[in-house]
């Protein structure tokens, strides 16, 4: 049989998966935060042309994978690649590479340096064993493009407004763009619900005369989303952590946790929906 | 409202990036300190021309909302 001929597992910790074509492998690469150079994309095709079917398939984790290659290229192919610095990604029970949209680094929209934290936290739990495939990602802002809120663990940037009255002008724009209603007027005093705001700068940064100002800005952190065949969206465990190494010591923990007490093929929103999202928090908070 | 409306432009219908483009134009062809009124649509337009008209350093001095769009008043730079 032709599965007997590797060894799957070790093949997939690399992100090296066998098609349906048991001869066959797709290469899944690391491509962190969704980056690559141009130098990295033309070896890319230089090594899908060589060794694959001069195809890419680009992935929905911002990962570009090489399909059709044959498993006695698949050395020679991962040792091409390597010359430009690419690395292979990751498939099974562990860290997953990690997305990230681009963040403060270009977005106008951005609050939090995205890739900077997806390369350290990358650096720090790629390819990790977990007890079942364990996905982060980095999203710059509530407009969520990253999909924090579809991960197992999710960091997203945002920002705490306050109103300065002295420089207000009464236009009126914050209330009518504020996406969840939580900004009023009432009495001449424009008033802001902190149940409702979602803490996404839509304010802060359109008001014409920055009336309207960042009170405080940081991490706000969700936990056990997924999405596949029983979609969850995270948990809301922290908001506006304001000091990166106090948001590093909660990933920590949540992974330590999750390492710890799920159980094996079981993500880590189910592990805390049979756990109980409070006695979870208790642990890692 | 204690401000006299120089032009009036209804971008109601127009998408970015050319509801802005047409505000900017529309702008161009009033004094500095002068107000343009411009239509926008809820959505998209009301919040990406406000923003572009703020980096240009004009500024909005009134907003009214008028069923699926608002009444936006711009002040030259």
């Amino acid at each position: 049989m032709p599965e007997e001929k590797f060894d799957l597992a070790s093949f997939k910790k690399v992100g090296m998966i066998q098609q349906k074509q048991l001869d066959y492998f797709a290469m899944r690469l690391r491509a962190v935060a969704g980056d690559l150079t141009t130098k990295q994309l033309r070896k890319i095709a230089e090594v899908a042309d060589k060794y694959g079917k001069g195809e890419v398939h680009l992935s929905t984790r911002q990962g570009v994978e090489i399909h059709n290659v044959h498993h006695t290229n698949l050395e020679k192919a991962r040792l091409s690649l390597e010359e430009a610095d690419i690395k292979m990604g990751a498939c099974g029970p562990r860290v997953r590479v990690i997305v990230a949209c681009p963040g403060s680094a270009t977005c106008k929209w951005g609050i939090i340096e995205t890739k900077k934290i997806a390369h350290e936290l990358d650096a720090k739990y790629f390819r990790q064993d977990t007890p079942h495939k364990f996905k982060i990602a980095v999203t710059g802002c509530p407009h969520n493009c990253a999909k924090a809120t579809e991960n197992d663990v999710g960091v997203m940037g945002g920002i705490l407004p306050k109103w300065e009255k002295e420089k207000c002008i009464d236009c009126g724009l914050c209330v009518n763009v504020c996406p969840t209603q939580a900004i009023s007027k009432k009495d001449n005093e424009y008033i802001l619900d902190i149940k409702k705001c979602i803490y996404c700068s839509i304010c802060t940064s359109l008001c014409p005369v920055s009336s309207w100002v960042i009170a405080k800005k940081g991490y706000t952190v969700f936990i056990g989303g997924t999405m596949g065949k029983i979609p969850r969206l995270g948990t809301r465990v922290r908001d506006l952590v304001e000091d990166k190494e106090e948001l590093y010591e909660l990933i920590d923990k949540t992974l330590k946790y999750y390492q710890k007490n799920g159980r094996k093929k079981e993500r880590f929103g189910r592990t805390i929906d049979r756990i109980g999202v409070e006695k979870v928090k208790k642990e890692i908070l | 409202m204690d401000f006299e409306v120089k032009k009036k432009i209804d971008l109601h219908g127009v998408s970015c990036p050319m509801n802005f483009v047409k505000t900017k134009a529309a702008l161009e062809g009033i004094n500095s300190g002068e107000i343009l009124e411009v239509i926008l649509d809820e959505g998209d337009a009301i919040l990406n021309v406000p923003r572009s008209v703020k980096e240009e350093e004009h500024k909005i001095v009134k907003v009214i909302p008028c069923d699926t769009t608002y009444r936006v008043f711009i002040k030259k730079k």
